[in-house]
């Protein structure tokens, strides 16, 4: 067993695209998360707006019925799961042992399996797109439209095996998030002192690990009927549709909260920062998080009024659907709460983080009027739900993101954006936002189903669904304006220095961008707010924060890059892709999959005997 | 600012809510009121919609009012002094969760009792309070169209007998109707925004609701759960009728129709050339077969049930899947015909019917639907190289009258 990890010497490179493919690095894994998130957040945006030409007018027929179909599924599953979560991952993997003061998470090169597994299942699941089979049930695939008789070709195949390869790499990485935030803090950072988006990023990992198996039993069962003849959803021989709306919405809706929390913990850092005021009600703010996720897992069934459950049913999760919103709610009150007699300063994180508020509460209320089930037997399957969901992840998560993504820039490059562009983009994005989201409340009140791929003239839908596509080119100019802010600002931005906002969290007391080894000296935690306490005690004492000790950089153990993580994700990509091969003999996938298998227990052998560290008299040869 | 724009966007919308157009709608045609919907069903659930707008309406501007007011309160000017670092205000944190919850939970017991007030015994209670009973209307779900099978059309009557229709359902005013939702494919959904919620069409069970029309007049619908190709164009029709129209309606299925000489052609292209009739039911015209005397389209039938309870007993032996058998269907169930006059549409609510659409319906059923299954399974469409209907102009012409004939003699032209 050795000789395999021998065989194979071990990467020593940490520039070049080797250095890339083969990193453990928190913070590049990070930088690959984000690139590959945003990359598949502008395909899913060019998907919505083949969606919007289409739907620009009535009796458009820009694209055909089953091209549309394709087009809406492929926006909510990239978006979902292939766009928000990555770039949830980017924030976890950049800034979690940054905020707790450690060197790298827990485990580093499952960390790298958990990126490369996520890549390549994206890249399968688009990989649809080149041989014209692509998914188009919808992106939560209700049985038994998914069923063979009444689903041709092989898209629903890619999308069922290729989402249970994102499960995988989902997986892994909320487990590694759970054990390092654990195990890996400080010295001195106790649970309650530890910062709320770590809070946020536990308690995400936390809903990964317990909702990632109930889809992937689903999705084994969905693929067990499509590839073995299995008739778990089959209704022609007795299999249950509703079975698949149960398992996937007790994953669905923990997931919706996979989607917004982290997005709540930048929020809950990025509004105490530019308020000079500590997180109001810090606690609370956790708490009512905690709250949330558990009871996302009593809620699932508000997705289903509609079913034919029954009115007592319908009646306990009417109830839980509206408690939900009370910990929400808080939240919503806390971070006014924190504004309230601060210092505001209105840059692009703060503009971005109260936009996500003021959206934050839309979706919340409408998602109150979904709780009242009689009144959503109306709105349920309407644009209305189309308008509410977007409120939630468009005006939350992604304008969180996009909060996260200006607060930490000069963290992760040491250079600062322009400001000016990042507040036109703000406001670009914030009218284009509620100019595409808004009107469809009313379309949808005004009887819109959603999931048409044409309507007819005479429905009052077209002044709606025109200001909806108006909006959609708002906001792809503002991303365009951020794009150039991103890019240009990397390349000519000023100098960021190591603490430009003067925040709190630990992650801004070491250099800008932060050295691979993280943290010189291990820092202690005194408080809550600790970098913050560290300045506040040294200016009381009239000095300026110490600059860190210089240490040499080869006295500090640092995890060694790795080819396994990738050798490993790369078999389990393979068994997947290996059952969508179609040439000739039909059974020839399964021995195609079964190669596939070989190389996962190869890459996971390699790895299992390959030291975490290389021995550092290797390093020392070097003196 | 902000929010004074959105609140006069919520007020333009609802202005805008007087739209005629709005056959769909499911807001009040005046704000404020609970005009606009045509039922009790509805209108319980405009009014909870309603008091929700409001309470969101006054609870938007309060949340949003107090966000903005402190972004702009308490920017920072240059020299500001480091604000008083308070951590939190417990009683304000008990205030705020209480608040809300009691407002929730009131809107929760509200939303329960209304929501057993949609289960379908109570139409039989409204029904027993004005001495009828309910109308129990079985709506199929099929890919891309409804069918209406009406067990028991005129409740007490024990002559009537079974009565089908296809996209476009015809009810008593007045009357409670049970509506018995059931699907022969995948899952479609119910909707008569102006009458009744939605209610999902499921393979496998049996749902049921109920709505009451007060007006008289055409009502729409729409399949709101995703089906497949053609689900945007899976529409249908409720005609509200006076009760004497409805019986009259009624018992047009069991009255022979006069046909012309074309038309009488026309039957023999529908149950020759064209192969309509593999599918295709038109009870009031039936042709009796000498041998048998029984009609063609029941001989036709039986064999579909036999084919069908065959394939059931394959599938319970798990011996192969139902649809990709190894054997060509016969038969797929399709609209029923018999009273195509009466309807406004064709295709399931995408046209309206008359001769010249009926032709094109017939020659090229994609160019109005695409994705429907006629074009897709009828062996008229797989033998000519543009996938149009193999019969000559004549045939059309003729088959175009005898269609037309069918309940000519409850709704003539």
């Amino acid at each position: 067993m050795v000789t395999i990890t021998g065989v194979i010497p071990r990467p020593s490179t940490y520039t070049g695209l080797w250095s890339w493919l083969t990193t453990v690095d928190h913070k590049r894994i990070g930088a690959l998360y984000g690139f590959s998130a945003f990359f598949f957040f502008v395909v899913g945006g060019i998907e919505a707006g083949i969606m919007r030409l289409q739907l620009v007018t009535s009796d458009n027929s820009l694209v055909s019925a089953d091209w549309f179909n394709a087009m809406f599924t492929m926006h909510g599953t990239t978006m979902i799961f292939m766009a928000i979560m990555p770039f949830g991952a980017t924030f976890f993997n950049f800034l979690i042992p940054l905020m707790i003061g450690a060197r790298d998470v827990a485990f580093p090169r499952l960390n790298a399996f958990s990126y490369w597994t996520f890549l390549f299942g994206a890249l399968l699941m688009h990989a649809g797109f080149l041989i014209g089979q692509v998914p188009d049930a919808g992106w939560f695939s209700y049985a038994n439209l998914t069923a063979a008789p009444f689903s041709e070709g092989k898209g629903l195949d890619f999308w069922a095996l290729s989402l249970q390869v994102l499960g995988v790499a989902s997986l892994a990485a909320g487990f590694n998030f759970v054990v390092t935030i654990i195990n890996m803090r400080a010295p001195g950072m106790s649970l309650m002192r530890m910062p709320v988006f770590v809070w946020m990023t536990l308690v995400t990992s936390i809903l990964l690990v317990l909702a990632f198996p109930i889809i992937t039993v689903a999705l084994i069962e969905l693929t067990a009927d499509r590839q073995f003849g299995a008739n778990f959803f089959n209704t022609a021989a007795g299999g249950d549709p509703i079975l698949w709306q149960h398992l996937f919405w007790l994953f669905g809706h923990p997931e919706v909260y996979i989607l917004i929390l982290p997005a709540m913990g930048v929020v809950s850092e990025i509004i105490p920062t530019f308020s000079r005021k500590p997180l109001f009600g810090y606690p609370v703010v956790i708490f009512s998080g905690i709250v949330i996720a558990i009871m996302s897992w009593a809620v699932w069934s508000h997705h289903m009024f509609t079913v034919g459950l029954g009115a007592i049913a319908n009646s306990v999760f009417t109830i839980t659907t509206m408690l939900i919103a009370v910990p929400t709610g808080v939240k919503i009150f806390n971070w006014i709460g924190t504004m309230w007699s601060g210092s505001i300063d209105l840059r692009t994180p703060m503009l971005m983080a109260i936009g996500f508020v003021a959206l934050f509460i839309v979706g919340g209320l409408s998602g109150v009027s979904h709780a009242v089930s009689p009144s959503d037997f109306q709105q349920q399957d309407t644009y209305y739900i189309v308008a509410h969901i977007h409120y939630v992840l468009f005006g939350g998560a992604i304008f969180g993101i996009f909060a996260g993504i200006y607060y930490w820039y000069p963290k992760i490059t040491g250079k600062m954006y322009n400001e000016l562009l990042g507040k036109i983009h703000f406001w670009l994005m914030f009218i284009g936002m509620n100019l595409t989201f808004f009107p469809m409340h009313y379309a949808g009140l005004n009887g819109m189903p959603r999931r048409i791929y044409t309507y007819a003239e005479g429905f009052g839908w077209e002044g709606m669904n025109l200001l909806a596509t108006i909006g959609y080119f708002i906001i792809v100019i503002s991303l365009l304006i951020f794009i150039h802010n991103f890019f240009r600002s990397i390349k000519k931005g000023e100098e960021a220095g190591h603490d430009p906002w003067d925040a709190p969290t630990l992650e801004w007391s070491i250099s800008s961008p932060p050295p691979v080894y993280n943290f010189a000296e291990v820092p202690v935690v005194r408080g809550q707010d600790a970098y913050w306490i560290t300045k506040r005690e040294a200016a009381a004492r009239g000095e300026t924060v110490p600059a860190e000790p210089h240490v040499d950089p080869d006295t500090i153990h640092m995890p060694s890059p790795s080819y396994w993580p990738l050798i490993t994700s790369f078999g389990v990509v393979w068994i997947a892709g290996g059952l969508l091969i179609d040439v000739g003999w039909d059974y020839i996938r399964f021995p195609i999959s079964f190669i596939g298998g070989i190389i996962t227990i190869i890459g996971v052998i390699g790895w299992s005997n390959e030291p975490a560290a290389e021995e550092h008299h290797e390093a020392a040869g070097h003196h | 600012m902000v929010t004074l724009a959105l609140l006069g966007g919520v007020l333009i919308l609802a202005a805008l809510g007087c739209d005629a157009d709005a056959h769909q709608s499911i807001l009040s045609s005046t704000p404020w009121t609970l005009d606009g919907v045509g039922g009790p069903v509805a209108r319980e659930q405009l009014l909870l919609f309603n008091v929700l707008l409001w309470t969101m309406v006054i609870v938007f501007v309060l949340v949003e009012g107090a966000l903005l007011y402190a972004a702009i309160r308490f920017r920072r000017k240059p020299g500001d002094p480091l604000p008083p670092q308070t951590h939190g205000h417990t009683p304000l944190e008990i205030a705020w969760t209480i608040v809300p919850t009691i407002l929730i939970l009131g809107l929760g017991v509200w939303s329960v009792i209304v929501l057993f007030k949609l289960e379908p015994g109570e139409a039989i209670a409204l029904a027993r309070v004005e001495g009828k009973e309910p109308v129990r209307v079985e709506a199929v779900g099929h890919q891309w169209w409804w069918e209406f099978r009406y067990e028991d059309p005129l409740p007490g009557d024990e002559a009537t007998k079974l009565v089908t229709t296809a996209n476009e359902m015809r009810v008593p005013v007045n009357t409670p109707i049970i509506m018995d939702l059931k699907s022969d494919d995948v899952i479609h959904s119910f909707w008569i925004p102006k009458l009744a919620g939605k209610q999902d069409v499921v393979p496998t069970k049996t749902n049921s609701m109920w709505f009451l029309a007060e007006e008289t007049g055409m009502y729409y619908g729409q399949c709101a759960e995703f089906c497949g190709t053609a689900h945007a164009q899976m529409k249908f029709r409720v005609h509200v009728m006076e009760d004497a129209e409805y019986k009259a309606w009624v018992a047009g299925f069991a009255e022979p129709v006069q046909l012309s000489a074309e038309a009488t052609r026309g039957q023999l292209v529908f149950l020759g050339d064209g192969q309509c009739v593999t599918c295709h039911t038109v009870g009031a015209s039936d042709v009796v077969d000498p041998a048998t005397g029984e009609g063609v389209q029941h001989a036709r039938m039986q064999t579909y049930i036999e084919y069908t309870e065959w394939l059931a007993k394959r599938a319970d032996e798990r011996l192969l899947d139902v649809r990709t058998g190894n054997e060509p269907p016969t038969a797929f169930a399709a609209p029923n015909l018999t009273d195509l006059s009466c309807r406004v549409t064709l295709g399931a609510g995408l046209v309206d019917r008359n001769r010249e659409t009926l032709r094109q319906w017939v020659r090229d059923p994609d160019s109005i639907k695409p994705g429907n299954r006629m074009s897709e399974l009828a062996v008229i469409y797989q033998t000519k190289l543009d996938h149009r209907a193999d019969l000559t102009e004549a045939q059309l012409g003729d088959l175009v009258e005898y269609l037309s004939a069918q309940g000519s003699n409850v709704c003539p032209q």
